[in-house]
């Protein structure tokens, strides 16, 4: 045993519950940090009790036992009464549901909000679609209007040959096709716009009439998603369009 | 009793078990067993057999509302029904309010040592070795436990310096160990 010899007195006098002042706090603090005093405390306190042994003896009157038992049998821990219970089972029964509804009115206004920001995203993300969109548009309008200005640069003395450039996006569609020195063309006539798959037939994509400088556009031709182009032509056909080209090409493109 | 075959003779650990479940005859047959030890306790402290009673009953009815309040594992029952037994008496001598709960007493006897037939065997080892102390050291040690004295006290009774108190008291703890085989 290593407890300290320091203690060793004031442990037994802290067995006995009779120490006090200065020396409790003290002991009490060394105990805190010396588990061979707190073995040797646990120990000392057994001896005390051995001296609770040598006054047995005496016997209690016989009506304390029947005090104690009728005190107990009062006292009976009996399973709760149905009432009791029903009522303890009625009451967790409310609060599971009170926690319950709270918890999913929480979740309901977390939900509300994070679908509200959803909402103010795609909103937001629209605007901005649409604001693109339309500075697109005024462009393309712009580009392809009477006023402006359009150069082709050839070789000197050459004279100016129709010319078409057409820009397509096949995943959504989307297709803009702009000409220049296009012969004029009687009334009943007018140029019409072909996609040529990558295999099938000609696919209409729009009809156009240039203007007194030559120049025409077609922008956004109702075409469907997806389609690959192997090339685009241009026909002239009866002013109304066709389904399918009634003439030979007058423009085929390439790929530049 | 009608549970218990009467060749049979529960242990403590057993009856507190029933006492847990609500089982009243346990709590008969644990009073039957130690209402002595508590009962003598306290009268030789508060030299009252009404007051020791009340001691009694009100310690049994603590039991019989809290059995998880003893732990078996770190003591003998008897051994801590004696000592809350003292620690009620010297409070009511006192007149102070319990100092310690039922929950906050351990007494680390061994339990084979106070079960059945062995416990009047250790009584009697108890016994030997306080008539074999000098008169002083077994007085100090039942000023300590019987009335609750402090050191301080005792010394101005007896007139001796305070370290011999102190050194007596360790000393005849020490000699019951011995005596008992702890």
């Amino acid at each position: 045993m290593s407890m300290h010899e320091q203690f060793a007195d004031d442990l037994a006098l802290y067995a006995f519950g009779t120490l006090e002042g200065d020396d409790r706090v003290a002991v009490e603090a060394h105990l805190r940090d010396c588990p061979a005093c707190q073995r040797e405390l646990e120990r000392l306190r057994g001896d005390v009790a051995l001296l609770a042994f040598s006054a047995s003896g005496a016997r209690p009157p016989a009506r304390s036992r029947e005090r104690l038992l009728a005190d107990v049998a009062r006292e009976a821990r009996r399973p709760p009464a149905r009432p009791a219970r029903k009522r303890s089972w009625w009451s967790a029964l409310q609060w599971a549901t009170a926690a319950t509804v709270l918890v999913l009115f929480f979740l309901l206004i977390r939900q509300n909000v994070m679908l509200r920001q959803q909402v103010n995203r795609l909103e937001s993300s629209s605007a901005n679609q649409q604001q693109q969109l339309l500075q697109a548009r005024q462009l393309i309008s712009a580009l392809s209007g009477p006023e402006a200005d359009h150069f082709l640069l050839v070789a000197s003395k050459s004279p100016p040959q129709p010319q078409g450039r057409a820009v397509y996006l096949a995943r959504s569609g989307t297709l803009v096709f702009l000409a220049s020195n296009m012969p004029l063309l009687p009334p009943e006539k007018t140029y019409q716009l072909w996609l040529i798959p990558v295999s099938g037939a000609p696919i209409p994509a729009g009809v156009f009439r240039p203007n007194a400088e030559g120049s025409g556009s077609v922008v956004e031709p109702p075409l469907a998603q997806g389609i690959q182009a192997k090339t685009f032509a241009v026909t002239v056909e009866p002013k109304e369009g066709s389904q399918a080209p009634t003439s030979q090409p007058i423009m085929v493109g390439t790929r530049g | 009793m009608s549970h218990t075959a009467s060749d049979v003779v529960p242990t403590d650990a057993m009856l507190l078990s029933a006492i847990r479940s609500g089982d009243e005859a346990a709590m008969a047959q644990l009073y039957d067993r130690y209402s002595g030890v508590v009962y003598s306790v306290a009268l030789r402290i508060v030299a009252d057999p009404a007051v020791a009673e009340d001691i009694l009953q009100d310690l049994f009815m603590q039991l019989w509302r809290h059995p998880g309040a003893f732990d078996a594992n770190r003591g003998s029952l008897p051994g801590w029904l004696a000592v809350i037994s003292r620690n009620r008496a010297i409070d009511f001598l006192r007149k102070r309010r319990p100092a310690v709960e039922l929950e906050d007493v351990v007494v680390n006897v061994e339990p084979e040592m106070v079960r059945g037939a062995e416990w009047s065997l250790v009584r009697e080892k108890v016994r030997s070795a306080l008539a074999a102390m000098s008169a002083s050291q077994r007085s100090a040690l039942e000023m300590s436990f019987f009335e609750g004295l402090t050191h301080t006290e005792i010394a101005q009774r007896t007139g001796e310096p305070l370290g011999t108190v102190k050194t007596r008291i360790r000393a005849g703890l020490l000699a019951l160990r011995k005596a008992c085989n702890r």
